[in-house]
């Protein structure tokens, strides 16, 4: 499988989308910066009870932290980007026809998926890697801007937790990447894996309220849905209370399970998102509509 | 000459989709250094059965063999061996024709580098060989087509309408790359509406009508070479009735001011004797030349070539 997941590298490296999504994730984490630091220069206190000052969210925004903020950053927005990438990785070889070329030269059809699918999370990894170089070097330049800057090496601790974090971003993204992608081979269209994607990431997060204030028993079904329980792993990402939570406090999600349960959930959508993509592949015909 | 050695054959091919019939028992052979057209109106099966052929579609029943494996069940590492341009090329639009055939050569594994620009140099797209494929012509993008089916050195070629979009030069050269692809010990399985490019370079021939095989054979055999003759004469109802008096005439019909008669041409001069003496006077006899096109309008009932 190595050959194929090659080839797929070789293509996404020379595709104008690739490089296009890497390029916004790196914008908004540049945006959400600029974003915080200006507001860290313009107000002097703020939340609920004014408990924050402009300072602490400067000081949240120094090298620290920024890792674990790129990751919150990616756990929310870059969803959108690794669906856009996974989606485009299958549906466009239907768009533009090469699906019959790709399976008259690979090495079997489930190979073909699973080298895509290798490629694509591959790389999202290296796309989060990359948001978290850019907070960095971001926040740095905001630590020398005010002469806070440390040379010196990140402590043992802070990186087992930022390794942890990235574990856990990782492991939120497994699900919408794998949706995208099985909606793309369903729909044989980049279209229906990426309108899906960003239908799910939008409006789960709607239906979830609405859900919850209807009372039983609608009120439990957001409990297994993707975002409260993506919500629930990111929770477990340290970060420091001055600066705000993506997609939602975590009142909003209540007492729902324990990031344990919320795990097998998110893994159990993973795995039936792929294995409806896989199945549909190997047995669907490959014709001329492709 | 074509070989012994099958490399495709087809069992009993069916598919169908739902209610209609796409492929109705299709049974295939192709042979090393052969040249084998299939024919057929548009909606015929052409590409469904090339579907099979290539593992792409599965049979609702019957085989598909290459070199004796199943494309249904077993259809790696056999497609290695097959190159095949399926209706219009497609490749990634915002990749050069090099960066495509270098995608296809890393997919395939064991291609020679220098192997890509050998099958670019083929096909006349050396020169063009960094331009991004969007920016192709038509008849580039076949030309790239047939270089990608060659890439792998198989050992079964399908070609579908691979003049498609071509000049008349480039057209030309396909016709002349087909046979020499086939002396170099390629079967090809050439799929193509251009009967008199057909009739030039084919082995054998099958049309299909409606998913089914109405007709298979040589090239001598379909055009029915040497088994008619032309005949011309003042009196057309007098020489009907005189050739429906020799037992070994098999038949005889007006078509366009002539008479085809159903004699061997090694016949015609005793047939020319036996109607001199029954005074009937030929104007013209000669051998019936049937075009391949006028066969295929006749068995698939098209009005005009699809």
């Amino acid at each position: 499988m190595t050959e194929l997941m090659l080839a797929e590298v070789y293509k996404l490296r020379k595709r104008m989308m690739t490089w296009t999504v890497a390029g916004l994730l790196c914008a908004l984490v540049l945006l959400l910066y600029v974003i915080l630091w200006t507001t860290s220069v313009r107000v002097a206190t703020f939340g609920n009870h004014n408990q924050f000052t402009g300072i602490d969210l400067r000081h949240a925004l120094y090298p620290h932290w920024a890792p674990a903020y790129a990751l919150q950053v990616v756990g929310s927005f870059g969803a959108i980007l690794a669906m856009i990438l996974a989606a485009g990785s299958v549906g466009s070889e239907y768009a533009w026809g090469t699906v019959r070329l790709v399976a008259t030269a690979a090495s079997g059809r489930i190979r073909i998926l699973a080298s895509k699918l290798i490629v694509v999370y591959g790389l999202t990894a290296a796309g989060v890697l990359l948001a978290m170089g850019t907070a960095l070097v971001f926040g740095f330049v905001i630590a020398l801007y005010y002469g806070a800057a440390s040379f010196g090496p990140p402590g043992a601790v802070l990186l087992r937790g930022e390794a942890a974090a990235y574990g856990r971003t990782m492991f939120v993204l497994a699900p919408y990447i794998a949706l995208a992608f099985a909606v793309a081979v369903v729909g044989r269209s980049t279209l229906a894996g990426v309108g899906t994607g960003l239908g799910v990431a939008f409006i789960e997060p709607l239906v979830d309220g609405l859900m919850r204030s209807a009372g039983s028993p609608w009120q439990s079904v957001p409990k297994y849905l993707l975002n409260t329980n993506r919500q629930i792993i990111l929770f477990q990402n340290r970060l420091p209370a001055v600066l705000p939570r993506l997609g939602g406090g975590r009142g909003e999600i209540g007492a729902a399970h324990s990031p344990l349960v919320a795990g097998l959930i998110l893994a159990a959508y993973t795995v039936a998102f792929i294995a409806l993509a896989f199945a549909l592949f190997r047995r669907r015909d490959i014709g001329s509509a492709a | 000459m074509p070989g012994d050695r099958e490399i495709l054959r087809t069992e009993g091919l069916w598919k169908r989709y739902g209610e209609i019939t796409a492929v109705a028992d299709m049974n295939l052979r192709v042979y090393e250094r052969e040249v084998f057209s299939f024919l057929g109106p548009n909606g015929a099966g052409k590409s469904t059965t090339v579907g099979m052929i290539l593992g792409l579609v599965r049979p609702t029943h019957g085989r598909a063999l290459v070199l004796g494996h199943d494309m249904a069940t077993h259809p790696w590492p056999t497609l290695k061996r097959v190159g095949a341009v399926i209706e219009t090329p497609a490749f990634y639009p915002y990749l050069s024709g090099y960066e495509n055939l270098r995608t296809l050569a890393l997919m395939l594994r064991d291609i020679p580098p220098g192997r890509i620009d050998e099958m670019l140099e083929l096909v006349g797209l050396r020169e063009r060989g960094r331009d991004a494929y969007k920016h192709y012509s038509l008849g580039m993008k076949q030309r790239l087509g047939i270089a990608s089916t060659l890439l792998r050195n198989p050992d079964l070629v399908i070609l579908d309408e691979p003049t498609n979009g071509l000049d008349p030069a480039g057209t030309r050269e396909v016709r002349e790359l087909i046979p020499r692809l086939a002396e170099q010990g390629h079967a090809i399985f050439l799929c193509s509406h251009l009967l008199h490019e057909v009739q030039a370079v084919s082995d054998r021939v099958a049309i299909v009508k409606k998913g089914r095989v109405v007709s298979q054979g040589t090239v001598e055999e379909l055009l029915g070479r040497g088994q008619y003759l032309r005949l011309r004469a003042d009196d057309m109802p007098g020489l009907l009735r005189a050739l429906d008096a020799v037992p070994w005439v098999t038949g005889a019909e007006a078509v366009d001011g002539y008479v085809r008669a159903a004699v061997p041409v090694a016949r015609a001069a005793e047939l020319n004797g036996i109607l001199a003496q029954q005074r009937i006077l030929l104007s013209e006899l000669s051998p019936w030349e049937t075009e391949l096109e006028d066969v295929f309008l006749e068995l698939t009932g098209a009005e005009a070539v699809a």
